[in-house]
């Protein structure tokens, strides 16, 4: 039986392959994208924008930004009947890499929606080395400290307060798992992020959501962020990733009127 | 067994319900053959990517084999790709700047070319030039200063030659032979070249086990605050040992050569490199871009205390005011015996890999 199938699906693939079979059974599904943006206080952030001393953050330091990858984990959409449909297991978002930028595909029935997603991997979902597209983009945690994967990569200059612009210092915030103790005894602590969008109305045709990381709450609230103090060597740095962690909690949000 | 015969039908059905071929010489039947994915990249790492456009057949690899030790390829029928990428020097040269026909050097070191079908990234040569494989292999025939021929040349001497004429033909299906095909043929050879067992394979495996040496050197290379060279260089996770992505790693203060930034014109990457695999350093010395360093301690000493400042240093190197992290000589050792346990002593001897002309 299961065969038979095979066999009537790889017949039908070549037409599919060289025709454009316009398709007008009525569809139940409709395709539901969502882009991820990016701000920098009130400023649309992305890669054209990097590398240019230009942002200010709460703390009053200026910083320019290098680079900026994170992950997304579990996007779900929950009906009103309170049925969960996961629409992604993981997402690797590169700010340098513009097809990383959305998730296109996505079908759903029309309807209303809680929309989630999660910044980083829960425990469970964050074991060493089982990822291989994530292995391949050097994404990994060493062991020593916890192992898993990163959650964040944000990266650029900084000028402290009275410095020179030709020699700016260097930042590295990396958010983990939190851990303690790191070494081979090291203990690990789930600091990964759940984001909820709240309700969304999916209608039939293209419904297109805008996720926005705001990033400058990462250096803000509720813990403002002293880049002179705090600017690397982080992934081990148990506090700092509490912090983190902390800050986290109000970086995204639905962007609701920023589509063309 | 039936599947295998359904596939088959179906691919042939594809190709005749799209394909149009003219050319197609009657006898044309390449075998399919998969790169040889070692146990750890299985494990590890996504399936190597093959263009569709340019599948890996036995046919077009023998040729791409035969093409790239053909010295037919230089203007002056003296120089093979070969010759500027050695099986015994890691698919590398050792001569800082390789000598190309007219006896001119280049600028830059010649790169180790293994493990390219894992590059996801698309980006070949230091400066990310060339798109794809089958664009970069293009460019040294005709380079000035490699092999300084041209492509018209080339076609020709080529088509003279019976042996070609047929291995074309069973390759690709047509007896003309084009730039095109010696490109695809070359890239297939090339994506075969494949470097998986190094004693930190094995080790991984559980088939080998690391010396206390390698081992701290390990840590070192793990640790934030000592080495950090994992962010850039892949990890016991990662076993490409690359990101395949740009950086700068404050090598010069003023830059001769812009690297990536020469080619996007962009002042943000001006200095920024590929970031090279750290497998078969025992083989790849001198190192860098233009391999200003003959050995793997000038290496470790430029990240611990020779690091300069330049406008685009990558923020990794952290502590670049200070020179680098500053490793201790203990430290140091222990790092050179792990970057050397990612050496691949069988990678020059494997007989796939040989001179066949
Ligand atoms: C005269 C020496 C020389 C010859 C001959 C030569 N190469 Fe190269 N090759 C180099 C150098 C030097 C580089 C680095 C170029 C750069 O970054 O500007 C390189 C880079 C490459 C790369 C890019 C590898 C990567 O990881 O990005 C490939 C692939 C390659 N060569 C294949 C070939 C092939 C195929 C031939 C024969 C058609 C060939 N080369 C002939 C010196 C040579
Ligand atoms: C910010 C990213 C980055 C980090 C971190 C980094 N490297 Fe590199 N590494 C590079 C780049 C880029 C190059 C090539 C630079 C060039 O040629 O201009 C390179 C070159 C090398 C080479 C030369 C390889 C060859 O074949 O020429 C070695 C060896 C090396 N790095 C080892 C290390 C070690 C050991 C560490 C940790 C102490 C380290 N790297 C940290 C980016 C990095």
């Amino acid at each position: 039986m299961f065969k038979k199938a095979a066999f009537l699906v790889l017949l039908v693939i070549p037409f599919m392959a060289c025709d454009k079979n316009e398709d007008d059974q009525v569809q139940q599904n409709t395709p539901v994208r969502i882009d991820f943006l990016h701000s920098f206080n009130e400023d649309a952030v992305d890669f054209s924008n990097f590398n240019t001393i230009q942002y200010t953050n709460g703390f009053g330091t200026s910083l320019s930004i290098t680079r900026l990858r994170y992950l997304i984990s579990q996007v779900s959409f929950t009906n009103q009947e309170g049925i969960k449909t996961l629409v992604k297991d993981y997402k690797l978002v590169d700010l340098s890499q513009d097809n990383s930028l959305a998730i296109n595909d996505i079908l759903l029935p029309p309807g209303a929606y809680n929309l989630k997603m999660r910044f980083g991997f829960t425990e469970a979902t964050n074991t060493s080395s089982i990822y291989p597209d994530l292995n391949a983009a050097s994404w990994n945690v060493p062991e020593n400290l916890g192992g898993g994967y990163h959650y964040m990569q944000l990266e650029g200059r900084f000028l402290d307060p009275g410095d020179t612009p030709d020699e700016p210092f260097l930042y590295a915030y990396h958010t983990i798992s939190a851990v303690q103790n790191p070494g081979p005894e090291n203990t690990r602590e789930d600091t990964s992020i759940e984001i909820d969008l709240g309700e969304i109305t999916i209608t039939q045709g293209a419904t297109q959501i805008n996720v926005n990381m705001h990033i400058d709450q990462w250096f803000e609230n509720p813990n403002l962020w002293n880049l002179s103090e705090l600017n690397g060597m982080l992934m081990g740095n148990y506090t700092a990733q509490k912090m983190m962690q902390e800050n986290g909690q109000n970086v995204f949000s639905l962007a609701s009127n920023m589509s063309d | 067994m039936i599947q295998k015969i359904l596939f088959i039908f179906c691919l042939l059905y594809i190709t005749l319900s799209c394909g149009e071929d003219d050319n197609q010489n009657q006898g044309y039947s390449p075998t399919p053959v998969n790169i040889a994915v070692p146990a750890v990249f299985s494990q590890l790492l996504p399936a190597p990517e093959i263009p569709a456009n340019n599948p890996l057949t036995q046919e077009g690899i023998a040729l791409g084999r035969a093409l790239f030790y053909e010295k037919n390829l230089s203007a002056d029928n003296t120089l093979s790709c070969a010759g500027c990428h050695r099986p015994n020097q890691g698919f590398s040269d050792q001569r800082r700047y390789s000598i190309g026909i007219d006896g001119i050097a280049g600028f830059r070191n010649s790169m180790p070319i293994v493990n390219i079908a894992w590059n996801t990234n698309n980006k070949f040569n230091w400066d990310g030039s060339a798109n794809s494989l089958e664009e970069q292999v293009l460019e040294p025939v005709i380079n000035e200063i490699e092999m300084h021929n041209t492509w018209p040349n080339v076609e020709q001497t080529l088509q003279t030659d019976p042996r070609y004429v047929t291995a074309f033909s069973n390759a690709f299906g047509t007896s003309t032979i084009s730039q095109e095909l010696v490109a695809k043929a070359l890239a297939q050879f090339i994506r075969t070249l494949v470097s998986g067992n190094a004693k930190f394979d094995n080790y991984l495996l559980g088939q080998a086990t690391l010396t206390p040496l390698e081992e701290q050197g390990l840590a070192v290379f793990l640790d934030e605050n000592r080495g950090d060279c994992f962010h850039c260089h892949g990890s016991p996770s990662n076993p490409l040992w690359t990101d395949n992505d740009f950086h700068n790693n404050g090598l010069d203060e003023n830059f001769t050569d812009l690297g990536l930034g020469d080619i996007t014109g962009d002042p943000a990457q001006f200095g920024l490199f590929k970031s090279p695999s750290l497998r078969n350093l025992a083989y790849t010395a001198p190192y860098m871009h233009d391999g200003r360093f003959q050995t793997l301690e000038q290496v470790i000493d430029h990240y611990s205390e020779g690091l300069v400042f330049s406008p685009t240093i990558d923020p990794l190197m952290k502590t670049v005011a200070q020179g680098g992290v500053q490793l201790t000589p203990q430290d140091k050792a222990a790092l050179k015996a792990f970057l050397l346990s990612l050496s691949d002593h069988s990678l020059a001897n494997n007989p796939a890999y040989q001179n066949p002309n």
